[in-house]
């Protein structure tokens, strides 16, 4: 069973807690900058949505690496892994990430890309709403499925 | 007498006020009555142990019952009970 | 320095030029941050006498310590300026993420002088700090503003910008920020209004820095549970915001109703958090760093006052609510999206329309004053007209946005305006709630419930139970929520986070952050020092014992109806008590050695 790490949009405040945890735990500062997640937020709308890597199995940033620094983590199942050493920053990976979550941080020159946290992601640590899981692949979608389901059971069921 | 319910005691009991049969002498009266009503959640929401669960704010004609006489304080037949979970704001 | 930033930044508008300076690390101390420190710089740089619209006047946005850190719902920071309502040190503290951008920028306080000759909004990207053209921008609302400016700086640029009313210097004006904050009281926008300053701009992609990595997290994770493991501050509050407290309130009889001519609204359920929730809620909203989610997004169908936003919170739902006799949920939320368009106090708003009722119904203003509209209470159409006017600056409008007390005055009956130091009270019925009466008369910038908030005590038993219709225990009772809540404020902690946390918690996060060897005591006192300084500069402003009142009517006329029925508040009782413990001398003036125990 492989972990995953889920977003709930629909829970998100947008408190940024994911982000100060992350970049926290990595930098040991407080820079939203340097946070691997990001919860942004539209104002009028009132709508919080946090992105961070999605640690695709056929994934565009290990495509395009030339140099396996960008590989599949052969420890941790689901993961995809950064490894500073072989780095040569290109940035090929930022380029190919569709969903824009590898990027180059200049002040640190590395590349900034979500780790787990080794297994115990912080952002889920930290977020206050349970809009952040980390949960087990077979159980990733079941608090939401099950909710709608519980729609009918109110509506249908006899014993209250 | 009557019983209003406020914030997540409403969902407790189901409704917002109740109008109280009998005459019960006491506030711990009265909640043991209205505990038989509404069942077990209702009652551990209300009782910690034999006391006031310390997550109540529960009024006697807008008087809070920990500055009277607790769960011994006595009602009469047109008092109004209020009870509250604790709330807050600014 | 850990936690600061260590510098400060300071933007003369009539010179057009911009300086940095480092934060004295003493004063920091001293002070922490925010209203603290916005506070120490206004009482050594502003003349107490001026006028607060003068160019003289300064304007000071400031972060606490704390803020930009994960302190749990500490992401806050206060305006602070000599305030037009009263000219007192006053100021107003918001959330929102304006003060964390602020801290990432690198800065502990922007310091604003003088007066553009036209107007402007000032652009910070960390250390670039531009002050750009804002004549296409002036005139329009906060939400079109915050859009306007973001998209000639950064789409993610944090903004605070005041509305027309600010623009026009109303003394009821705001500052909002991240469209639906407030940084609501005193009249800060009207300042922001007269320097020709439209918006604050930030952008920062620096760091807050730890002293103490390790413990700072472990303080932070204790104070996070303790404030989850809270029932305010784990479910409740983000179940039903802070409306909630209507129905508790008026059960206690103390709502204060039409223009508190009485403590007890017979409908003020349809106005409450419960209804909120089943009516109008669409999710909960959080602050910086927050772990309450006390923030309301909101939506109204009913085609009347169609509209969609935040809030509205317990104050607005009071003031535009029981204190205008309306029950219509709808309406209060309405009202509440054009003040926070607008850029206007809620608070002061409703207050004052209520004033404007009753005058109204007494006669003292007719339908020639008011255009025609039938201003009496409970007429929420017209209540919900009388805020348009005022941000239009229609009508009678133009009367309104002066505030109560001055439109009172104007008609030869200032007893009928609900202030103290010529600001609207709060939510709270001082003739109910003994202690929060004397917080009103004696709170530094004026009718104030926020900065002494003893309801926690009298009536919302956090943490302990004292009779809101004794005046016994009060006096000490006030110092220590006024001593707390200041130094709280100024290390840019949201007061929410007392229900779990206290002064301990605060101290040992501050102290693992600043690397600074806080304790409680040293916390405690540098509340009390701000309290300090907050007065002495008040009284050479020329506010003085006699200000330190409540209206006539709450001192002499009982509440009506409800379980407070028959109460007059006991502020005698209770004064010079409150002057003793606070080592005042009886004309309310800090004594030489209070003030040097305070290192004043």
């Amino acid at each position: 069973m492989a972990k995953i790490l889920m977003i709930h949009p629909d829970k998100c405040t947008g408190c940024r807690n994911c982000e100060l945890a992350c970049s926290f735990v990595h930098e040991g500062q407080f820079r939203p900058g340097a946070s691997r997640i990001q919860a942004y937020t539209w104002e009028r709308e009132g709508i919080s949505v946090p992105m961070m890597c999605q640690q695709c199995d056929d994934a565009a940033c290990v495509t395009v690496c030339p140099t396996g620094a960008m590989h599949y983590s052969t420890t941790q199942e689901n993961l995809v892994e950064w490894d500073d050493e072989l780095c040569i920053r290109c940035k090929m990976c930022t380029i190919a990430c569709p969903f824009g979550n590898a990027r180059y941080d200049a002040a640190s020159s590395s590349i900034f890309k979500c780790d787990n946290c080794g297994g115990a992601p912080e952002c889920v640590a930290f977020c206050p709403t349970q809009a952040l899981e980390f949960v087990d692949d077979e159980q990733q979608v079941r608090s939401r499925k099950k909710a709608y389901a519980a729609k009918f059971k109110e509506a249908f069921q006899e014993v209250r | 007498m009557i019983v209003k319910y406020f914030a997540t005691i409403r969902d407790l009991t189901g409704e917002t006020a109740r109008p109280i049969e009998g005459a019960p002498r006491d506030v711990r009266e009265l909640l043991q009555q209205l505990a038989q009503r509404y069942g077990a959640p209702f009652r551990r929401a209300v009782f910690a142990g034999d006391e006031l669960h310390d997550q109540i704010i529960l009024l006697v004609n807008g008087r809070n019952v920990r500055y009277l006489q607790g769960l011994a304080t006595t009602l009469q037949p047109d008092d109004e009970v209020s009870i509250f979970p604790m709330v807050a704001g600014g | 320095m850990f936690g600061w930033t260590g510098t400060i930044l300071r933007v003369d508008l009539t010179k057009g030029k911009v300086t940095r300076e480092a934060t004295d690390p003493q004063l920091a101390r001293d002070y922490l941050g925010a209203r603290g420190l916005g506070g120490r710089i206004v009482s050594n740089e502003v003349d107490p006498t001026i006028d607060p619209l003068s160019p003289s006047n300064k304007l000071v946005f400031a972060p606490g310590p704390l803020t930009g850190t994960f302190a749990p719902s500490a992401g806050r920071f206060d305006v602070v300026t000599k305030g037009p309502l009263n000219g007192s040190l006053a100021g107003s503290n918001s959330g929102g993420t304006f003060g964390p951008e602020v801290k990432y920028a690198g800065y502990d306080a922007i310091i604003i002088e003088g007066k553009a000759a036209k107007p402007v909004y000032l652009w910070i990207k960390d250390d670039e700090v531009e002050i750009r053209d804002a004549s296409a921008i002036w005139g329009h609302n906060t939400h079109d503003t915050t859009d306007l400016v973001r998209a000639e700086t950064d789409e993610d640029a944090k903004v605070a910008c005041i509305g027309p009313a600010g623009e026009r210097q109303a003394p009821i004006a705001n500052i909002m920020n991240e469209m639906h904050r407030a940084a609501g009281r005193t009249g800060v926008g009207a300042v922001m209004g007269a320097k020709n300053l439209k918006a604050v701009a930030v952008f920062g992609s620096g760091a807050v820095t730890v002293a103490d990595p390790e413990r700072f997290k472990a303080a932070v994770i204790k104070a996070r549970n303790m404030i989850l493991a809270h029932p305010v501050g784990g479910t409740g509050l983000k179940a039903y915001g802070t409306d909630v407290l209507v129905n508790i309130l008026n059960q206690t009889g103390a709502l204060p109703t039409r223009n508190f001519q009485d403590g007890h609204f017979p409908n003020a359920d349809k106005i409450g958090g419960e209804s909120l929730a089943a009516k109008v809620l669409v999710r909960p909203k959080g602050c910086f760093s927050c772990v309450i989610s006390c923030g309301r997004v909101t939506k109204v169908d009913s085609p009347a006052y169609a509209g969609y936003g935040e809030g509205p919170e317990y104050e607005t739902a009071w003031a535009f609510g029981a204190d205008c006799g309306i029950d219509d949920l709808n309406a209060v939320t309405a009202a509440n999206y054009l003040c926070n368009k607008y850029g206007i106090d809620t608070i002061s708003m409703g207050a004052t329309i209520a004033c404007a009722m009753e005058l109204f119904e007494r006669g003292i203003i007719t339908a020639k004053d008011t255009g025609g509209v039938q201003l009496t209470f409970g007429n929420a159409a017209a209540m919900v007209e009388m805020v348009r006017q005022v941000g239009e600056n229609e009508g009678f409008g133009a009367k309104l946005a002066e505030g109560s007390y001055r439109l009172a005055e104007s008609y030869g009956h200032p007893e009928y305006s609900m202030t103290c130091k010529k600001q609207e009270m709060p939510a709270y019925d001082p003739r109910g709630v003994q202690g929060i009466g004397l917080n009103y008369a004696t709170s530094n910038r004026g009718g104030c419930h926020v900065r002494g908030y003893t309801i926690a005590i009298e009536v919302l038993q956090n943490g302990a139970v004292m009779d809101p219709h004794v005046t016994e225990g009060k006096a000490q009772l006030d110092i220590t929520f006024q001593d707390l809540t200041a130094a709280l404020d100024s290390a840019g902690a949201c007061l929410f986070a007392t229900f779990g946390i206290g002064g301990a918690e605060l101290t040992e996060m501050l102290a693992a952050l600043t690397g600074v060897d806080y304790t409680l005591d040293e916390f405690m006192r540098i509340g009390a020092r701000i309290w300090n300084q907050e007065r002495l500069w008040n009284l050479k402003a020329g506010l003085s014992k006699a200000d330190d009142t409540l209206p006539q009517r709450l001192l002499s006329e009982p509440i009506k109806t409800g379980p407070s029925a028959g109460e007059v508040s006991h502020l005698d009782q209770m004064l010079p008590e409150y002057y003793a413990l606070r080592g005042w001398d009886e004309q309310g003036v800090p004594t030489k050695a209070k003030l040097k125990e305070l290192a004043l």
